[in-house]
């Protein structure tokens, strides 16, 4: 059955955009249990299979063992300890990779000889996975924090180049002509016009960005590391401690989802003219 | 000038409309001048050899059928584009209202009718008072700190019009900007535009569909059909009360028939 709200095209009319939402918030219960339903029926199977031995211990402890490593590492301070090693590297690659990223994009998409020149490297370069890189990267930098830190920068340059390049070159040619009948100068023209129609393409960038900065750091942490979650986890495979690895899966996942929740939330508030709340 | 009979002055392509000015009102100067403009698209001739003049502070309406080249004229009096043959004298910086409203979404609406203007100093205040006065007087007082997304589309073409005349120019340049309002709000809109032109008297060329609005609002009537002028005459009536003019309804024949439509109503 095609309810009213549906039938309303989205997007085509954004002043409804909230009153559709608010109208949808009555069933909002109904919709969370809905959702829940999916990942409260996987840990009850997890923990049947498990606590009836029907599998081993040793390769799937049960989620009380898993909570218990965890509090146990909570407790003793040292998942703090990795996750604040982790975040640093994430955070500090995420921040040159974003500022490399967006450089890059602004003297492509402004210049058309900036373009020639920078553009076909890159997209040469973005055909490559950036972990087949690390190699290399352990050879030219070492394996020390500089390494997991390019490599992560490395990997979040490439989305954010090619989402925001791609919006300052698809500008809009209507707002353009709007620009050059009110007079606006090249500077103007960037910052009242530019940038702010290509606000979208980054953060669409910012999102892809913020998943690969995780990813790329949980490989570099796996080798030659002394401390973050990925070396929590490679430590743990070596003494077998099943539960302590599912931990630092969790905790990645937990990261994602939050650090991905940020960046909606920052992009919501920047992008508050859209109005798609 | 006001006479009651239509006198309907069409002119051949190429030729010079100053003789005529010159009778209706001498030493008057002109903001556009255009002569022998010709426009191709990709081999296409889309405007072929365009002669008129547009007289301080006059209001022309420029009809023509759906593909007939208005919108391209108007892009090379606004500047937008220089790929033409011929010669074209036009203000610096005329004030362009588009069809669409053309706000910018990501900024609200004080600042969309100030775009440009200085927004600091002296000049900035008084460039936003003027532009706070101008959104009162389209009556968009209540929307200035709304977003432009928020806004019907009366609103934002009233908005877009703003805009416009918020920078006092010699010449403005509208493309159908009533295009898409409901019959109320487009009788506000012409009245208002006749206010603001008494105010600031910009020389005005109307890129318009309906054959009444340009007969009630403008000085003279252009005509293009394929690109080419065929025809360009004064309005022989006084600025308020024309509907009720005799000769009213044989203007409006006359453009129907030059636009090659017959009015069955009549
Ligand atoms: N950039 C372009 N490239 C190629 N052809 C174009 C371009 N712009 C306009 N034309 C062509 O020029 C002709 C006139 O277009 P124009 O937009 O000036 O028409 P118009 O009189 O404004 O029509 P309407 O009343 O529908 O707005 C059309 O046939 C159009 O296809
Ligand atoms: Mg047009």
């Amino acid at each position: 059955m095609v309810t009213i709200d549906e039938a309303l095209v989205p997007g085509t009319d954004d002043r409804f955009a909230r009153k559709r939402r608010k109208r949808n918030g009555k069933s909002a219960t109904a919709l969370i249990a809905q959702r829940a339903a999916g990942p409260v029926a996987l840990l009850l199977a997890w923990w049947i299979v498990s606590a009836t031995g029907l599998i081993s211990e040793r390769i799937l402890p049960t989620p009380v063992a898993v909570f218990e490593a965890g509090a146990n590492l909570i407790g003793n301070g040292e998942l703090a300890t990795h996750l604040l090693a982790s975040a640093q590297r994430a955070g500090t690659g995420l921040f040159f990779g974003v500022i490399v990223g967006v450089l890059l994009a602004l003297v492509t998409g402004l210049s058309r000889v900036g373009e020639r020149l920078i553009d076909p490297n890159l997209q040469m370069l973005r055909a490559m996975p950036i972990l087949a890189l690390m190699p290399l990267a352990i050879v030219w930098l070492g394996i020390g924090e500089t390494m997991k830190v390019s490599l992560v920068a490395l990997g979040v340059m490439f989305p954010i180049y090619l989402n925001t390049h791609a919006a300052i070159r698809g500008a809009d040619a209507r707002f353009l002509d709007l620009a050059a009948t009110a007079g606006l100068n090249k500077l103007q023209l960037i910052r009242h016009v530019t940038i702010p129609g290509a606000l979208p393409g980054f953060f669409t960038g910012l999102r892809f960005s913020v998943a690969i900065a995780w990813l790329v750091l949980v490989v570099a942490e796996q080798t030659n590391a002394t401390s973050g979650i990925g070396y929590l986890m490679t430590r743990a495979r070596g003494l077998s401690q099943i539960d302590v690895i599912m931990v630092g899966l969790l905790v990645y996942a937990v990261l994602g989802l939050a650090s991905d929740a940020l960046v909606r939330i920052i992009e919501r508030k920047v992008l508050s003219w859209r109005l798609t709340r | 000038m006001a006479t009651d009979t239509v006198t309907p002055t069409p002119h051949a392509t190429g030729k010079p409309t100053e003789a005529r000015h010159a009778t209706a009102e001498t030493a008057s100067r002109t903001t556009v001048k255009v002569r022998a403009l010709s426009r191709e698209f990709d081999g296409r001739g889309v405007l072929h050899d365009i002669n008129f003049d547009i007289r301080d502070g006059e209001f022309v309406a420029l009809l023509g059928r759906s593909g007939s080249g208005k919108s391209t004229l108007l892009r090379i009096l606004a500047r937008l584009d220089d790929e033409y043959t011929g010669t074209v004298q036009a203000p610096k910086r005329p004030a362009v209202a588009f069809q669409d409203s053309r706000l910018l979404p990501w900024k609200k609406v004080l600042a969309n009718v100030m775009l440009g203007l200085p927004t600091r100093g002296v000049d900035g205040t008084e460039t936003r008072a003027r532009a706070e006065e101008m959104l009162a007087e389209v009556g968009l007082t209540d929307h200035a700190k709304a977003w432009p997304k928020t806004l019907s589309g009366g609103e934002a073409q009233r908005a877009s019009l703003a805009r416009a005349l918020v920078r006092r120019p010699e010449l403005l340049l509208m493309d159908e900007p009533f295009g898409a309002l409901d019959a109320l709000t487009r009788l506000r809109m012409h009245q208002l535009l006749r206010t603001l032109r008494q105010r600031h008297r910009p020389a005005l060329l109307l890129v318009t569909h309906d054959i009444d609005e340009a007969i009630l609002l403008a000085d003279r009537v252009l005509v293009l059909t394929d690109g080419v002028l065929s025809l360009d005459l004064d309005i022989p009536f006084p600025v308020v009360g024309r509907r009720r003019r005799p000769g009213f309804t044989e203007l409006r024949d006359r453009l129907l028939e030059e636009l090659g439509v017959a009015d069955d109503d009549r």
